[in-house]
């Protein structure tokens, strides 16, 4: 009866084919996907709505599994970031750092490894790393050392690349990860991830590949100087990691030590994976003086926070799978190519680079003055968390969802700007109610990141303080506060500065006659009653069962057809209901 | 005797002699002879500098802009550096001419002068049975003094390089405090123990050019600052030859028992010629003598590997031929480039350097190496009267060794110069490491940075007929470079009678 019955009900499906799709059933049939044999005759409408049903599925599914592997298999995974300093000249010579240039401009006779030459330390360049190293809570050491790290590569001039890899300028630093930098639940509210070491380090030539034999060299980045951050192995999940590494970006911006994020190249990172199984005998290895972990690999240069979280849970996936299967972890260096899901063999632990570490008997010890330390300590620029504190703080009143985006965006151009905004409408701002008052500074940040955001963003631009004036933004955002004219209104006038209308905001309300004259409440009902005759099955659905979404189809049904800009959104619900509900 | 006739005579010298000293000579005629005309026209009036208007030869390690500059090295046979070394730069504005690139051991990796892509150099004395070796690495400067094809030459000494070519030829070589003269352009063997050499006929001359290099140069960063060259000399002057009679020190570790007996004369000759002057002769021990030459053995080939891996044809420097004709983008650019452009015995040393550094090795070699050194440093300090000037306060002992000597005397090369044919002849019995033993007394002061110097003295038999050529070398205190010139002095050309 069963069986009948699961016949019956599938048979129709089958006849309703169109002879042409018989084929395609058939190899539906084939293939044993009744999934997509049904969504062969459904509306698009539906399968998006499916797909998106599945791939939801599938990403639960994903994290149930991540999570029953979390419960069997402890991670730990260390953090190296490699940041290009702002600096005007390069760490051994004085040619200038600028990539942008034509290639192979800017080189001293050092940079090139010229037979005779001798590297010429830019003290200048210490600067933004001690910021950094500061910033990073680490301790400075009054005497540091530079070392050779040698391999042979045609991006490398010397042969070698000069380090502080004995004696590095900074240790023992620290960062603050907290929820809302986006660390993973299960590390709580807040995690401290200690750092082993900072040191200063020349970056490698760029080159470029045109297979099969060309390579063609830029040597203009060659020597750039570099800050090497080394974070100890506390780390246990990827989205924990790609939040350290996103911490350690905004830290390294705010402090103004770097150029460029990990978008513009500007910022590596290598890391490096283990994993042991809970609740059994610890691990042979040790790192960095925490024993007990298993045999590590390290996955190199990772371009952007989601590689990183990526690539970890695919390295900690292939490690897992290896030692289900009996097998043992090598100590391999690996890569991943942004998209895939496998992380790929780069070197064995037999092609292991001896990079036989010798102090460069050129570069005298860099000795550095508790008076520069100091003296750099009391000019740091604010802290990323203490900008967060501030921004949700009674002074701004933002979200944790707007204050960390305003940070991160644009190098903190975009926090400046919103700054500048809500500085100038606090001073122009009167409204009488003390309620429009305080919300200057959340309305502003609405403005800033989402309205001028979308507009950017749907223009395809970068960032540009000009495009829109902070003063007009500020001053449509009184009028909108003011209630002088709508939202839709601001929108649109926005819009048309953003597109290169130069006029002042005031002139432009005043040409363009945008400037709100209320509607009488005769009027909003003139509105409100042909929109209601319009539809009344509707009415019903929200008088009887309450529907009050449907609400909106009338406002806008109003909005649509009262004298554009006049029509206030909450002042015809408002009659709406009336209406309605009386 | 004009300055444009001395010249003009120093080059026919350059190319009628078949002794290989130069690898680039100076061209017949060329722009410098008008630069010696002018010098020539002010020397009536005063000349700019003593060497105003002379040839001096620069080493073929040395960079210049007007010359080629190969190291001896195939793979840099037909380099021309874009820039000229500070020394060149010092030279010419003193109004020298560069007298030409001189013949050297392959970037200086050598001690006879054998081991040049362009051919061994070939000493002026020639025994009896063939060409004798001029010492290296810096063979070619001290056969163009001594072959009179300049006035005088720059060489570097980075073990004894200058020194046992000086004592081989017969000539006066002096290798400076470590970091007086700048190594700007000095193409770099090993960094720590480099330093530029001078050697002339005579001391007097050595001493001129070097006040003239004796200078601050911000682009060398191991050159001695200002504030510390005026401390050094404080501290050295006025020197005490001037005040009082020397107390000369004997190293007893020096006489080993592969010294020739014709040098181990020459050397006793030496001190009782100095006794005779009312100098105290002291024996003294360094101790660490012993190790300082596998110590530099470690040390040197451990630099020298790192500096010359940036020599892979990329962006200078020849390619080997078949470099190109693997198109994979995978295989090493610069493994044949290498291969063939390197020489034998520079091969030998980066790969002795490779292995010394390497991470299993590192503890034993090159750690203890440089441990030696150090110990090596410390018993020089402890035989001088002078502490070293630049030693940080809590380093310098407190209370110097009241019988502390000024200089030390002794042998600079244990043996006379050998036969050419026995170092570059297939005899089965040499080693490569039976060569670097004529370094054993050049390289503790090498590895302390001390000046030193090697002047030739003569011992004839009792008929006067028979003279045997012996360098002797006084070694002194860091900075005390004009008490160890003043020393040379004494002893320079002297000829002693065998009486025995």
């Amino acid at each position: 009866m069963h069986l009948v019955h699961h016949t019956d009900a599938d048979q129709p499906y089958a006849h309703q084919y169109p002879p042409a799709r018989i084929n395609s059933s058939i190899r539906s049939l084939q293939s044993a996907t009744p999934s997509t044999t049904s969504a062969d005759r459904v509306p698009l409408r539906k399968i998006l709505k499916q797909e998106a049903k599945s791939l939801k599925a599938q990403k639960r599914q994903r994290k149930e599994n991540e999570e029953a592997s979390r419960q069997q298999w402890e991670l730990t995974v260390g953090v190296e970031i490699h940041a290009q300093l702002d600096t005007a000249a390069k760490l051994f010579s004085r040619a200038p750092t600028s990539s942008s240039d034509v290639p192979n401009t800017n080189v001293a006779l050092f940079d090139l490894a010229f037979p005779g030459s001798q590297p010429e330390f830019q003290a200048a360049t210490l600067l933004p790393a001690l910021r950094a190293a500061i910033a990073l809570n680490c301790q400075i050491q009054p005497v540091s050392r530079f070392d050779r790290k040698h391999y042979f590569y045609q991006d490398q001039p010397a042969g070698y690349q000069i380090t502080q890899y004995y004696e590095p300028f900074a240790r023992n630093g620290y960062v603050d990860l907290f929820d809302y930098d986006g660390i993973a639940p299960e590390d709580g509210e807040k995690i401290r991830i200690d750092i082993k070491q900072v040191q200063l380090e020349q970056d490698t030539a760029k080159s470029q590949e045109y297979p099969p034999s060309t390579q063609l060299l830029d040597f203009n980045r060659v020597s750039h100087p570099l800050i090497e951050i080394i974070t100890m192995p506390q780390i246990h999940t990827p989205a924990t990691a790609a939040a350290c590494v996103r911490k350690l970006q905004s830290i390294l911006q705010a402090c103004g030590a770097v150029t460029t994020g990990m978008e513009l190249g500007g910022l590596r990172a290598d890391v490096n994976v283990s994993i042991r199984r809970r609740g059994e005998a610890p691990g042979q290895c040790e790192y960095d003086g925490i024993s007990g972990l298993g045999q590590r690999t390290e996955i190199k240069n990772l371009s952007s926070f989601k590689a990183v979280e990526d690539a970890i849970v695919a390295e900690k996936n292939r490690q897992i799978a290896v030692l289900q299967s009996g097998g043992v972890v090598e100590g391999e260096t690996r890569g991943w190519t942004i998209g895939s899901t496998e992380t790929r063999l780069l070197r064995g632990k037999e092609g292991a680079v001896d990079y036989r570490y010798m102090p460069d008997p050129d570069i005298p010890p860099l000795r550095i003055g508790a008076d520069l330390i100091a003296s750099l300590q009391e000019n740091l620029p604010t802290s990323p968390d203490s900008l967060v504190l501030q921004l949700i703080g009674p002074a701004y009143g933002l979200s944790i969802e707007d204050a960390k985006p305003l940070i991160e965006l644009d190098d903190g151009a975009r926090l400046e700007y919103y700054q500048d905004v809500v500085d100038i409408l606090r001073e122009i701002h009167s409204s009488p109610e003390k309620s429009s008052r305080d919300t200057l500074a959340r309305v502003a940040g609405n403005w800033v990141l989402h309205e001028l955001g979308g507009l950017l963003t749907k223009a395809d631009r970068a960032w540009d303080a000009t495009v829109v004036p902070a003063r007009s933004l500020a001053e449509l955002i009184d009028h909108l506060q003011r209630k002088l004219i709508t939202g839709p209104t601001a929108k649109q006038v926005l819009a048309g500065i953003f597109d290169g209308d130069s006029r002042p905001v005031a002139v432009i309300l005043e040409e363009d006659n945008l400037l709100l004259r209320p509607l009488s409440r005769g009027e909003y009902l003139a509105l409100a009653e042909a929109a209601i005759a319009q539809n009344p099955k509707m009415v019903e659905q929200i008088r009887s069962k309450k529907q009050m979404g449907k609400l909106g189809w009338f406002v806008g049904q109003m909005m649509r057809t009262g004298e554009k800009g006049r029509v206030e959104a909450p002042k015809a619900e408002e009659i709406l209901r009336e209406l309605i509900f009386q | 005797m004009s300055l444009l006739r001395e010249a003009e005579r120093c080059i026919a010298n350059q190319y009628v002699q078949n002794l290989n000293s130069f690898i680039t000579p100076l061209p017949r005629t060329g722009s410098w002879k008008a630069r010696v005309q002018e010098a020539d026209q002010r020397a009536d009036q005063g000349p700019l500098t003593w060497i105003d208007g002379r040839l001096i030869s620069v080493k073929d390690n040395i960079c210049t802009r007007d010359l080629p500059t190969t190291c001896g090295s195939g793979i840099l046979d037909k380099f021309n550096s874009p820039f000229n070394a500070t020394v060149v730069e010092q030279l010419e504005a003193a109004g020298a001419i560069i007298a030409g690139k001189t013949n050297l051991d392959e970037f200086g990796m050598g001690s006879h002068s054998v081991y040049s892509r362009f051919g061994p150099v070939k000493n002026v004395r020639n025994g009896a049975e063939g060409d004798l070796s001029a010492g290296g690495s810096s063979g070619g400067s001290a056969v163009a003094v001594a072959a009179d094809q300049c006035y005088a030459a720059l060489g570097t000494d980075t073990g004894g390089s200058v020194r046992l070519p000086a004592a081989y030829t017969g000539t006066v070589g002096f290798k400076p405090s470590y970091g007086l003269i700048s190594r700007w352009g000095v193409v770099a063997y090993a960094n720590s123990l480099d330093t530029v050499g001078i050697l002339g006929l005579k001391t007097s001359t050595v001493r001129d050019v070097f006040t003239l290099l004796n200078h601050y140069d911000p682009h060398d960063p191991t050159s001695i600052s200002r504030s510390s060259r005026a401390r050094l000399s404080q501290v050295t002057s006025p020197s005490p030859l001037q005040c009082r009679p020397l107390r000369i020190g004997v190293p007893l570790e020096y006489n080993i028992s592969e010294l020739e007996p014709s040098v181990r004369k020459a050397w006793l000759l030496s001190l009782a010629h100095l006794q005779k002057q009312g100098h105290a002769i002291h024996p003294v021990s360094l101790p660490a003598t012993k190790h300082a030459l596998s110590a530099y053995y470690v040390l040197a080939p451990a630099e020298a590997s790192s500096n010359l891996a940036k020599y892979d044809g990329v962006r200078y420097g020849t390619r080997g031929d078949h470099a190109d004709s693997d198109k994979s983008l995978d295989a090493p650019l610069y493994s044949q480039t290498r291969g063939s452009g390197f020489g034998a015995e520079v091969k030998r040393r980066i790969l002795l350097g490779t292995f010394s550094l390497s991470a299993d090795a590192m503890d034993n070699y090159f750690i203890q190496a440089q441990r030696v050194r150090r110990l090596v440093q410390q018993d020089f300090n402890s035989v001088f009267g002078a502490g070293h000037p630049l030693a940080h306060e809590n380093e310098k002992s407190s209370e110097r060794p009241a019988s502390g000597v000024d200089v030390l005397v002794c042998p600079t090369a244990p043996s006379p110069p050998p036969l050419l044919s026995d170092l570059t002849g297939l005899s089965a019995n040499r080693s490569p490491l039976d060569a670097y033993v004529n370094d054993v007394f050049t390289v503790p002061a090498s590895l302390a940075g001390l000046p030193a110097i090697s002047v030739p003295v003569a011992v004839t038999n009792t008929g006067g007929k028979k003279s045997g050529l012996a360098g002797i070398q006084v070694v002194g205190q860091y900075g005390y470079d004009e008490l160890v010139m003043q020393v040379g002095e004494l002893l320079e050309g002297q000829r002693f009678a065998d009486d025995s």
